[in-house]
Protein backbone atom coordinates (compact mmCIF):
# COMPACT_ATOMS: atom_id res chain seq x y z
CA UNK A 1 0.00 0.00 0.00
CA UNK A 2 2.82 2.60 1.17
CA UNK A 3 4.59 1.54 -2.21
CA UNK A 4 1.90 2.27 -3.96
CA UNK A 5 1.03 5.44 -2.59
CA UNK A 6 4.38 6.43 -3.10
CA UNK A 7 4.85 5.32 -6.82
CA UNK A 8 1.68 7.74 -7.60
CA UNK A 9 3.40 10.83 -5.52
CA UNK A 10 6.72 9.93 -7.49
CA UNK A 11 10.07 9.75 -5.33
CA UNK A 12 14.14 10.37 -6.65
CA UNK A 13 16.89 7.98 -5.55
CA UNK A 14 19.29 10.49 -4.47
CA UNK A 15 23.42 9.99 -3.64
CA UNK A 16 24.84 12.14 -0.96
CA UNK A 17 28.40 12.89 0.06
CA UNK A 18 30.01 15.43 1.92
CA UNK A 19 31.12 16.03 5.71
CA UNK A 20 28.34 15.23 7.69
CA UNK A 21 25.28 13.11 6.19
CA UNK A 22 24.31 11.78 9.56
CA UNK A 23 23.75 15.72 10.69
CA UNK A 24 21.51 15.55 6.79
CA UNK A 25 19.31 12.73 8.61
CA UNK A 26 18.84 14.45 11.54
CA UNK A 27 17.83 17.60 9.89
CA UNK A 28 15.40 15.78 7.46
CA UNK A 29 13.84 14.06 10.18
CA UNK A 30 13.43 17.74 12.09
CA UNK A 31 11.53 19.25 8.37
CA UNK A 32 9.38 15.87 8.19
CA UNK A 33 10.90 15.08 5.09
CA UNK A 34 10.82 11.00 5.45
CA UNK A 35 13.78 9.39 3.93
CA UNK A 36 13.86 5.62 3.31
CA UNK A 37 15.72 2.74 1.89
CA UNK A 38 19.65 4.95 3.84
CA UNK A 39 22.57 2.54 2.13
CA UNK A 40 26.34 3.48 3.41
CA UNK A 41 28.39 2.96 -0.05
CA UNK A 42 31.51 3.76 1.74
CA UNK A 43 32.48 7.31 0.22
CA UNK A 44 28.67 8.02 -0.38
CA UNK A 45 25.20 7.40 0.96
CA UNK A 46 22.22 6.81 -1.44
CA UNK A 47 18.41 7.26 -0.49
CA UNK A 48 15.45 7.70 -1.14
CA UNK A 49 12.44 10.71 -0.87
CA UNK A 50 9.85 12.58 -2.04
CA UNK A 51 10.01 14.70 -4.56
CA UNK A 52 8.79 17.74 -2.11
CA UNK A 53 11.33 16.38 0.02
CA UNK A 54 13.86 16.99 -2.78
CA UNK A 55 13.28 20.20 -2.86
CA UNK A 56 12.99 21.29 0.88
CA UNK A 57 16.63 19.77 0.67
CA UNK A 58 18.01 22.52 -0.71
CA UNK A 59 18.90 24.69 2.38
CA UNK A 60 19.71 21.67 4.47
CA UNK A 61 22.40 20.69 2.31
CA UNK A 62 23.88 24.35 1.82
CA UNK A 63 23.93 24.07 6.25
CA UNK A 64 25.78 20.64 6.46
CA UNK A 65 27.89 21.12 4.26
CA UNK A 66 26.75 18.16 2.30
CA UNK A 67 26.01 17.24 -1.87
CA UNK A 68 23.63 15.47 -3.78
CA UNK A 69 22.85 14.28 -6.99
CA UNK A 70 19.72 12.88 -8.44
CA UNK A 71 20.54 9.17 -9.41
CA UNK A 72 17.03 7.96 -10.36
CA UNK A 73 13.34 9.13 -11.01
CA UNK A 74 10.61 7.01 -10.10
CA UNK A 75 6.39 6.85 -9.62
CA UNK A 76 3.65 8.51 -11.73
CA UNK A 77 5.01 12.13 -12.17
CA UNK A 78 8.13 11.26 -13.67
CA UNK A 79 6.41 8.53 -15.82
CA UNK A 80 3.55 10.70 -17.30
CA UNK A 81 5.89 13.83 -18.17
CA UNK A 82 7.88 11.01 -20.06
CA UNK A 83 4.89 9.92 -21.96
CA UNK A 84 3.61 13.11 -22.99
CA UNK A 85 7.51 13.33 -24.55
CA UNK A 86 5.98 10.30 -26.92
CA UNK A 87 3.34 11.37 -28.48
CA UNK A 88 2.37 9.21 -31.16
CA UNK A 89 2.74 6.48 -28.37
CA UNK A 90 0.07 8.29 -26.09
CA UNK A 91 -2.03 8.24 -28.83
CA UNK A 92 -1.91 5.10 -29.49
CA UNK A 93 -2.61 3.87 -26.37
CA UNK A 94 -5.65 5.95 -26.24
CA UNK A 95 -6.82 4.99 -29.41
CA UNK A 96 -6.99 1.70 -28.50
CA UNK A 97 -8.51 2.60 -25.09
CA UNK A 98 -10.98 4.43 -27.40
CA UNK A 99 -11.54 1.84 -30.10
CA UNK A 100 -11.76 -1.43 -26.70
CA UNK A 101 -14.52 1.02 -25.61
CA UNK A 102 -16.12 1.78 -28.80
CA UNK A 103 -16.51 -2.27 -29.98
CA UNK A 104 -17.59 -3.33 -27.20
CA UNK A 105 -20.69 -1.73 -27.86
CA UNK A 106 -21.22 -4.60 -30.64
CA UNK A 107 -21.81 -7.99 -31.18
CA UNK A 108 -19.18 -9.51 -32.72
CA UNK A 109 -19.85 -13.58 -32.37
CA UNK A 110 -23.36 -15.07 -32.39
CA UNK A 111 -23.39 -18.58 -30.95
CA UNK A 112 -25.89 -21.16 -31.30
CA UNK A 113 -26.54 -23.81 -29.08
CA UNK A 114 -28.81 -27.00 -28.54
CA UNK A 115 -29.92 -27.06 -31.96
CA UNK A 116 -30.07 -30.71 -33.53
CA UNK A 117 -33.04 -30.71 -36.50
CA UNK A 118 -32.44 -26.95 -37.19
CA UNK A 119 -29.25 -26.20 -38.86
CA UNK A 120 -26.90 -23.33 -37.23
CA UNK A 121 -27.13 -21.92 -41.52
CA UNK A 122 -31.24 -21.91 -41.18
CA UNK A 123 -30.87 -20.11 -37.83
CA UNK A 124 -28.62 -18.19 -38.89
CA UNK A 125 -30.80 -16.55 -42.22
CA UNK A 126 -33.35 -16.73 -39.87
CA UNK A 127 -31.77 -13.84 -37.34
CA UNK A 128 -30.40 -12.11 -40.34
CA UNK A 129 -33.82 -11.83 -41.49
CA UNK A 130 -34.74 -10.14 -37.90
CA UNK A 131 -31.89 -7.87 -38.52
CA UNK A 132 -29.45 -9.51 -35.79
CA UNK A 133 -26.15 -10.32 -37.55
CA UNK A 134 -22.53 -9.36 -36.21
CA UNK A 135 -21.55 -6.02 -35.89
CA UNK A 136 -24.43 -4.71 -34.72
CA UNK A 137 -25.23 -2.59 -32.17
CA UNK A 138 -26.02 -4.07 -28.46
CA UNK A 139 -28.66 -1.51 -27.66
CA UNK A 140 -30.69 -2.53 -31.04
CA UNK A 141 -31.08 -6.06 -29.83
CA UNK A 142 -34.34 -6.98 -28.06
CA UNK A 143 -33.76 -10.03 -26.03
CA UNK A 144 -36.88 -10.96 -24.83
CA UNK A 145 -38.55 -9.81 -28.58
CA UNK A 146 -36.15 -12.51 -30.22
CA UNK A 147 -36.86 -15.32 -27.78
CA UNK A 148 -40.36 -14.81 -28.44
CA UNK A 149 -39.93 -14.52 -32.03
CA UNK A 150 -37.88 -17.91 -32.26
CA UNK A 151 -40.44 -19.72 -30.18
CA UNK A 152 -43.38 -18.21 -32.86
CA UNK A 153 -41.17 -18.92 -36.01
CA UNK A 154 -40.33 -22.23 -35.15
CA UNK A 155 -43.14 -25.05 -33.78
CA UNK A 156 -39.99 -27.30 -33.16
CA UNK A 157 -38.47 -24.84 -30.62
CA UNK A 158 -39.65 -25.32 -27.68
CA UNK A 159 -37.61 -23.10 -25.21
CA UNK A 160 -35.25 -20.34 -26.08
CA UNK A 161 -32.67 -18.57 -23.57
CA UNK A 162 -30.32 -15.67 -25.10
CA UNK A 163 -27.82 -13.85 -23.47
CA UNK A 164 -25.47 -11.54 -23.96
CA UNK A 165 -22.30 -12.55 -22.43
CA UNK A 166 -19.62 -9.74 -23.38
CA UNK A 167 -19.98 -9.25 -26.89
CA UNK A 168 -20.99 -12.80 -27.96
CA UNK A 169 -24.34 -13.47 -28.24
CA UNK A 170 -25.48 -16.97 -26.95
CA UNK A 171 -28.69 -18.72 -28.22
CA UNK A 172 -29.57 -21.31 -26.35
CA UNK A 173 -32.47 -23.50 -28.04
CA UNK A 174 -34.66 -27.30 -27.07
CA UNK A 175 -36.24 -28.63 -29.52
CA UNK A 176 -39.29 -30.38 -28.95
CA UNK A 177 -38.53 -34.12 -29.11
CA UNK A 178 -41.70 -35.14 -30.35
CA UNK A 179 -42.38 -35.26 -34.13
CA UNK A 180 -44.27 -32.45 -35.55
CA UNK A 181 -46.97 -33.70 -37.90
CA UNK A 182 -47.35 -32.69 -41.22
CA UNK A 183 -50.90 -31.48 -41.53
CA UNK A 184 -51.15 -29.66 -45.01
CA UNK A 185 -52.51 -32.84 -46.48
CA UNK A 186 -55.28 -33.18 -43.98
CA UNK A 187 -58.81 -31.64 -45.11
CA UNK A 188 -61.30 -29.72 -43.05
CA UNK A 189 -63.74 -31.85 -41.75
CA UNK A 190 -66.73 -30.40 -43.27
CA UNK A 191 -65.15 -30.18 -46.95
CA UNK A 192 -64.47 -33.35 -48.65
CA UNK A 193 -61.46 -33.96 -50.87
CA UNK A 194 -61.06 -35.53 -54.04
CA UNK A 195 -58.52 -37.47 -55.69
CA UNK A 196 -57.67 -36.58 -59.25
CA UNK A 197 -55.54 -37.72 -61.77
CA UNK A 198 -52.42 -35.94 -62.89
CA UNK A 199 -51.63 -37.67 -65.84
CA UNK A 200 -53.45 -39.38 -68.58
CA UNK A 201 -53.68 -43.06 -68.53
CA UNK A 202 -55.51 -46.14 -67.67
CA UNK A 203 -56.14 -47.24 -64.32
CA UNK A 204 -54.48 -50.63 -63.78
CA UNK A 205 -55.37 -51.08 -59.67
CA UNK A 206 -57.68 -49.50 -57.37
CA UNK A 207 -58.70 -49.91 -54.01
CA UNK A 208 -60.14 -47.31 -52.05
CA UNK A 209 -60.23 -46.55 -48.54
CA UNK A 210 -62.78 -43.61 -47.99
CA UNK A 211 -64.53 -42.02 -50.62
CA UNK A 212 -66.52 -43.42 -53.88
CA UNK A 213 -64.48 -44.38 -56.69
CA UNK A 214 -65.32 -43.07 -59.95
CA UNK A 215 -63.09 -45.75 -62.31
CA UNK A 216 -63.07 -48.85 -62.05
CA UNK A 217 -59.76 -50.97 -63.31
CA UNK A 218 -59.29 -50.79 -66.90
CA UNK A 219 -60.58 -47.30 -67.60
CA UNK A 220 -59.04 -44.95 -69.48
CA UNK A 221 -58.71 -41.51 -67.40
CA UNK A 222 -57.76 -37.83 -68.52
CA UNK A 223 -55.89 -35.87 -66.86
CA UNK A 224 -57.88 -33.80 -64.02
CA UNK A 225 -60.13 -36.27 -63.65
CA UNK A 226 -62.39 -37.03 -60.79
CA UNK A 227 -60.94 -41.18 -59.90
CA UNK A 228 -62.39 -41.18 -55.88
CA UNK A 229 -65.07 -38.43 -55.11
CA UNK A 230 -64.99 -37.29 -51.73
CA UNK A 231 -68.60 -36.51 -51.37
CA UNK A 232 -70.56 -40.07 -50.26
CA UNK A 233 -74.03 -39.84 -51.01
CA UNK A 234 -76.85 -40.97 -48.29
CA UNK A 235 -80.00 -42.07 -49.94
CA UNK A 236 -83.41 -42.00 -49.43
CA UNK A 237 -85.56 -44.92 -48.91
CA UNK A 238 -86.43 -44.60 -52.63
CA UNK A 239 -82.89 -44.48 -53.48
CA UNK A 240 -82.66 -40.94 -54.31
CA UNK A 241 -79.89 -39.21 -52.61
CA UNK A 242 -80.69 -37.04 -49.57
CA UNK A 243 -77.98 -35.41 -48.87
CA UNK A 244 -73.98 -35.77 -49.14
CA UNK A 245 -71.19 -36.44 -46.54
CA UNK A 246 -67.92 -35.23 -47.61
CA UNK A 247 -64.39 -37.38 -46.83
CA UNK A 248 -61.32 -36.79 -47.52
CA UNK A 249 -60.66 -39.80 -50.76
CA UNK A 250 -58.26 -42.12 -49.96
CA UNK A 251 -57.32 -44.90 -52.40
CA UNK A 252 -54.17 -46.69 -53.69
CA UNK A 253 -54.46 -46.29 -57.77
CA UNK A 254 -51.91 -47.30 -60.19
CA UNK A 255 -52.27 -45.12 -63.54
CA UNK A 256 -50.47 -46.62 -66.81
CA UNK A 257 -49.37 -44.78 -69.73
CA UNK A 258 -46.87 -44.93 -72.71
CA UNK A 259 -43.64 -42.57 -72.86
CA UNK A 260 -41.67 -42.22 -75.77
CA UNK A 261 -37.56 -41.73 -75.28
CA UNK A 262 -34.90 -40.53 -77.68
CA UNK A 263 -31.59 -40.19 -76.37
CA UNK A 264 -28.90 -39.07 -79.29
CA UNK A 265 -25.36 -38.78 -79.18
CA UNK A 266 -22.86 -37.45 -82.05
CA UNK A 267 -19.45 -39.22 -82.25
CA UNK A 268 -17.97 -36.44 -83.48
CA UNK A 269 -16.54 -34.31 -80.71
CA UNK A 270 -14.00 -31.37 -79.90
CA UNK A 271 -12.26 -31.92 -76.83
CA UNK A 272 -10.31 -29.41 -74.54
CA UNK A 273 -6.57 -29.98 -74.16
CA UNK A 274 -4.31 -28.15 -71.56
CA UNK A 275 -1.53 -26.96 -72.70
CA UNK A 276 -0.17 -26.79 -69.43
CA UNK A 277 0.19 -23.31 -69.60
CA UNK A 278 -1.16 -21.23 -66.98
CA UNK A 279 -1.06 -17.56 -65.13
CA UNK A 280 -1.99 -16.95 -61.61
CA UNK A 281 -3.37 -13.34 -61.35
CA UNK A 282 -3.75 -12.34 -57.77
CA UNK A 283 -7.06 -10.84 -57.15
CA UNK A 284 -8.55 -8.14 -54.39
CA UNK A 285 -11.85 -6.91 -53.85
CA UNK A 286 -15.62 -5.75 -52.33
CA UNK A 287 -18.92 -6.33 -52.90
CA UNK A 288 -19.20 -5.81 -56.60
CA UNK A 289 -15.71 -4.71 -57.72
CA UNK A 290 -12.50 -6.58 -57.99
CA UNK A 291 -9.20 -5.59 -58.95
CA UNK A 292 -6.75 -7.98 -60.60
CA UNK A 293 -3.02 -6.96 -60.41
CA UNK A 294 -2.21 -7.84 -63.88
CA UNK A 295 -1.24 -5.10 -66.37
CA UNK A 296 -0.94 -7.09 -69.91
CA UNK A 297 -3.35 -8.91 -71.72
CA UNK A 298 -4.12 -12.77 -71.38
CA UNK A 299 -1.19 -14.07 -74.25
CA UNK A 300 -3.97 -17.19 -75.02
CA UNK A 301 -6.29 -18.08 -77.61
CA UNK A 302 -8.79 -20.21 -75.42
CA UNK A 303 -8.40 -20.43 -72.02
CA UNK A 304 -10.41 -21.35 -68.98
CA UNK A 305 -10.53 -18.82 -65.48
CA UNK A 306 -11.09 -20.02 -62.44
CA UNK A 307 -10.78 -18.08 -59.05
CA UNK A 308 -10.22 -18.80 -55.73
CA UNK A 309 -11.64 -16.16 -53.14
CA UNK A 310 -11.08 -15.88 -49.17
CA UNK A 311 -13.44 -13.77 -47.45
CA UNK A 312 -11.20 -11.91 -44.69
CA UNK A 313 -12.25 -12.64 -41.64
CA UNK A 314 -12.21 -11.61 -38.02
CA UNK A 315 -13.99 -13.68 -35.80
CA UNK A 316 -16.17 -17.01 -36.23
CA UNK A 317 -19.04 -15.22 -37.32
CA UNK A 318 -17.50 -11.61 -38.55
CA UNK A 319 -16.52 -11.80 -42.06
CA UNK A 320 -15.42 -8.03 -43.42
CA UNK A 321 -17.13 -7.13 -47.29
CA UNK A 322 -13.49 -7.56 -48.45
CA UNK A 323 -12.01 -10.39 -50.47
CA UNK A 324 -8.62 -11.85 -51.70
CA UNK A 325 -7.37 -14.72 -53.72
CA UNK A 326 -6.43 -16.08 -56.93
CA UNK A 327 -7.79 -16.23 -60.98
CA UNK A 328 -5.98 -19.08 -62.79
CA UNK A 329 -6.02 -18.69 -66.52
CA UNK A 330 -5.03 -22.02 -68.11
CA UNK A 331 -4.87 -22.42 -71.57
CA UNK A 332 -6.28 -24.99 -74.06
CA UNK A 333 -6.25 -25.75 -77.33
CA UNK A 334 -9.56 -27.13 -79.16
CA UNK A 335 -8.99 -30.95 -80.69
CA UNK A 336 -11.64 -32.20 -82.82
CA UNK A 337 -12.25 -36.25 -82.20
CA UNK A 338 -14.61 -39.02 -82.71
CA UNK A 339 -15.61 -41.27 -79.86
CA UNK A 340 -14.80 -44.92 -80.06
CA UNK A 341 -17.81 -47.44 -80.66
CA UNK A 342 -17.02 -48.50 -76.78
CA UNK A 343 -17.33 -44.93 -75.38
CA UNK A 344 -20.45 -44.53 -77.43
CA UNK A 345 -22.09 -47.26 -75.96
CA UNK A 346 -21.33 -46.32 -72.31
CA UNK A 347 -22.22 -42.64 -72.98
CA UNK A 348 -25.73 -43.82 -74.28
CA UNK A 349 -25.54 -46.06 -71.53
CA UNK A 350 -25.10 -43.48 -68.82
CA UNK A 351 -27.28 -41.25 -70.39
CA UNK A 352 -30.21 -43.92 -70.10
CA UNK A 353 -29.74 -45.43 -66.63
CA UNK A 354 -29.74 -41.99 -65.25
CA UNK A 355 -33.34 -41.11 -66.52
CA UNK A 356 -34.45 -45.06 -65.19
CA UNK A 357 -33.00 -44.08 -62.14
CA UNK A 358 -34.70 -40.42 -62.01
CA UNK A 359 -38.01 -42.20 -62.55
CA UNK A 360 -37.75 -45.01 -59.70
CA UNK A 361 -36.64 -41.99 -57.34
CA UNK A 362 -40.16 -40.46 -58.50
CA UNK A 363 -41.80 -43.85 -57.34
CA UNK A 364 -42.08 -44.63 -61.14
CA UNK A 365 -42.21 -48.08 -62.39
CA UNK A 366 -41.31 -49.12 -65.50
CA UNK A 367 -44.37 -52.10 -66.87
CA UNK A 368 -42.22 -52.67 -70.13
CA UNK A 369 -39.83 -50.92 -71.82
CA UNK A 370 -38.43 -51.70 -75.68
CA UNK A 371 -35.04 -50.01 -76.69
CA UNK A 372 -33.40 -49.91 -79.66
CA UNK A 373 -30.18 -48.06 -80.42
CA UNK A 374 -29.72 -47.00 -84.37
CA UNK A 375 -26.17 -46.26 -85.43
CA UNK A 376 -24.87 -43.78 -88.37
CA UNK A 377 -21.59 -42.62 -89.18
CA UNK A 378 -22.42 -39.60 -87.69
CA UNK A 379 -24.95 -39.97 -84.62
CA UNK A 380 -26.44 -43.21 -82.39
CA UNK A 381 -29.63 -42.67 -81.59
CA UNK A 382 -31.26 -44.31 -78.69
CA UNK A 383 -35.10 -45.14 -78.89
CA UNK A 384 -37.41 -46.43 -76.11
CA UNK A 385 -41.05 -46.90 -75.99
CA UNK A 386 -41.97 -47.52 -71.80
CA UNK A 387 -44.96 -48.47 -70.58
CA UNK A 388 -44.95 -46.92 -66.81
CA UNK A 389 -47.18 -47.32 -63.77
CA UNK A 390 -47.53 -44.69 -61.50
CA UNK A 391 -49.66 -43.23 -58.43
CA UNK A 392 -49.92 -40.01 -60.26
CA UNK A 393 -53.12 -38.74 -57.95
CA UNK A 394 -53.52 -35.93 -56.20
CA UNK A 395 -55.92 -34.34 -53.74
CA UNK A 396 -58.09 -31.42 -54.74
CA UNK A 397 -61.04 -29.84 -52.74
CA UNK A 398 -64.33 -31.59 -53.62
CA UNK A 399 -65.91 -28.67 -56.09
CA UNK A 400 -69.54 -29.76 -56.46
CA UNK A 401 -71.33 -32.96 -55.69
CA UNK A 402 -71.66 -35.28 -58.69
CA UNK A 403 -74.32 -33.88 -60.53
CA UNK A 404 -76.33 -36.77 -61.81
CA UNK A 405 -78.02 -37.82 -58.65
CA UNK A 406 -79.94 -40.42 -60.38
CA UNK A 407 -77.01 -41.99 -61.23
CA UNK A 408 -75.79 -42.26 -57.90
CA UNK A 409 -77.19 -45.85 -57.15
CA UNK A 410 -73.94 -47.23 -58.56
CA UNK A 411 -73.19 -50.59 -57.56
CA UNK A 412 -69.10 -49.65 -56.83
CA UNK A 413 -70.39 -47.36 -53.94
CA UNK A 414 -68.78 -48.67 -50.86
CA UNK B 1 5.63 6.54 38.66
CA UNK B 2 5.06 3.08 38.88
CA UNK B 3 1.78 3.63 40.87
CA UNK B 4 0.50 5.96 37.77
CA UNK B 5 1.00 3.21 35.36
CA UNK B 6 2.52 5.76 33.30
CA UNK B 7 4.24 4.92 29.97
CA UNK B 8 7.60 5.21 30.86
CA UNK B 9 8.98 6.33 27.44
CA UNK B 10 6.99 9.35 27.31
CA UNK B 11 8.14 9.98 31.20
CA UNK B 12 11.09 9.08 30.94
CA UNK B 13 12.22 9.78 27.67
CA UNK B 14 13.90 6.39 27.18
CA UNK B 15 14.09 5.35 24.00
CA UNK B 16 11.96 2.02 22.66
CA UNK B 17 14.21 -0.88 20.88
CA UNK B 18 12.51 -3.99 19.16
CA UNK B 19 14.94 -6.09 17.72
CA UNK B 20 13.71 -8.89 15.45
CA UNK B 21 15.88 -11.87 15.35
CA UNK B 22 19.43 -10.43 14.42
CA UNK B 23 17.98 -8.89 11.83
CA UNK B 24 15.49 -5.99 11.86
CA UNK B 25 15.70 -3.20 14.83
CA UNK B 26 13.02 -0.84 14.90
CA UNK B 27 13.72 2.46 17.19
CA UNK B 28 11.78 5.67 18.64
CA UNK B 29 12.06 8.09 20.88
CA UNK B 30 15.55 9.01 20.21
CA UNK B 31 17.21 12.41 19.30
CA UNK B 32 19.44 11.84 16.57
CA UNK B 33 21.82 10.46 14.47
CA UNK B 34 25.28 10.17 15.62
CA UNK B 35 27.18 8.34 12.87
CA UNK B 36 25.92 5.53 10.28
CA UNK B 37 28.31 3.04 8.33
CA UNK B 38 27.67 -0.43 7.14
CA UNK B 39 29.48 -1.94 10.27
CA UNK B 40 27.87 0.57 13.38
CA UNK B 41 25.01 2.79 13.55
CA UNK B 42 24.97 5.12 16.65
CA UNK B 43 21.46 6.76 18.01
CA UNK B 44 21.58 9.97 20.49
CA UNK B 45 18.34 9.24 23.06
CA UNK B 46 18.06 11.14 25.65
CA UNK B 47 20.12 10.39 28.32
CA UNK B 48 22.67 7.23 26.76
CA UNK B 49 23.97 6.44 23.58
CA UNK B 50 22.76 3.61 21.23
CA UNK B 51 25.11 2.00 19.41
CA UNK B 52 24.09 -0.91 16.88
CA UNK B 53 26.92 -3.12 15.60
CA UNK B 54 27.22 -5.75 12.94
CA UNK B 55 28.13 -5.98 9.04
CA UNK B 56 25.77 -4.63 5.85
CA UNK B 57 23.72 -1.98 8.33
CA UNK B 58 21.22 -0.29 6.50
CA UNK B 59 18.45 2.42 7.15
CA UNK B 60 15.01 1.25 5.78
CA UNK B 61 13.44 4.41 7.05
CA UNK B 62 14.37 7.78 9.04
CA UNK B 63 11.75 10.47 10.38
CA UNK B 64 12.00 12.13 13.57
CA UNK B 65 9.76 9.59 15.27
CA UNK B 66 10.81 6.48 14.56
CA UNK B 67 13.33 4.74 12.52
CA UNK B 68 14.21 1.23 11.07
CA UNK B 69 17.64 -0.58 10.63
CA UNK B 70 18.43 -3.65 8.60
CA UNK B 71 21.47 -5.79 8.09
CA UNK B 72 23.04 -8.48 10.59
CA UNK B 73 23.08 -7.39 14.01
CA UNK B 74 25.82 -8.41 16.48
CA UNK B 75 25.90 -6.14 19.13
CA UNK B 76 23.65 -3.45 20.88
CA UNK B 77 25.69 -1.23 23.32
CA UNK B 78 24.54 1.41 25.43
CA UNK B 79 27.62 3.91 25.76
Amino acid sequence: MLHWIQYLRGYVAVKVWGYSVERLLNLCGNHDVLVWDIEDHGDYHTMRMSIAGFFALKPLLKKTGTRAAVIGKYGMPFFVSKMLGRKLFVAGLLGCILFWCLASRFIWDIRIEGNFALTEDVLMDYLEEQGIHTAMKKSALEIAELEQALREDYDLITWTSVQLRGTTLLIHIKENEMPVYDNRNKADSDKGMDLVAEKEGVVTYIITRSGVPQVACGDSVQKGDVLVSGAVPVYNEDTTVRRYQYVQADADITLSYARNLSLEEEVAYDEKCYTGESIEIPVVGTGEKEVAFRIRKVPYDFYDTSEEKKQVQLLDHLYLPVYYGKRTVQEYEIVPKMHTEEEMKTLLQGRWRKIIATLNEKGVQIAEKNVTIKKNEKKWVLHAHMQLEESAVKLTPTITPPVKEDEEENPQTD
Amino acid sequence: MESLKLPKDTMLGAAIVTITGNREAFIENYKGILEYTTESIVLQGKNARICFEGSSLSIDYYTNEDMKISGKIDALRYI
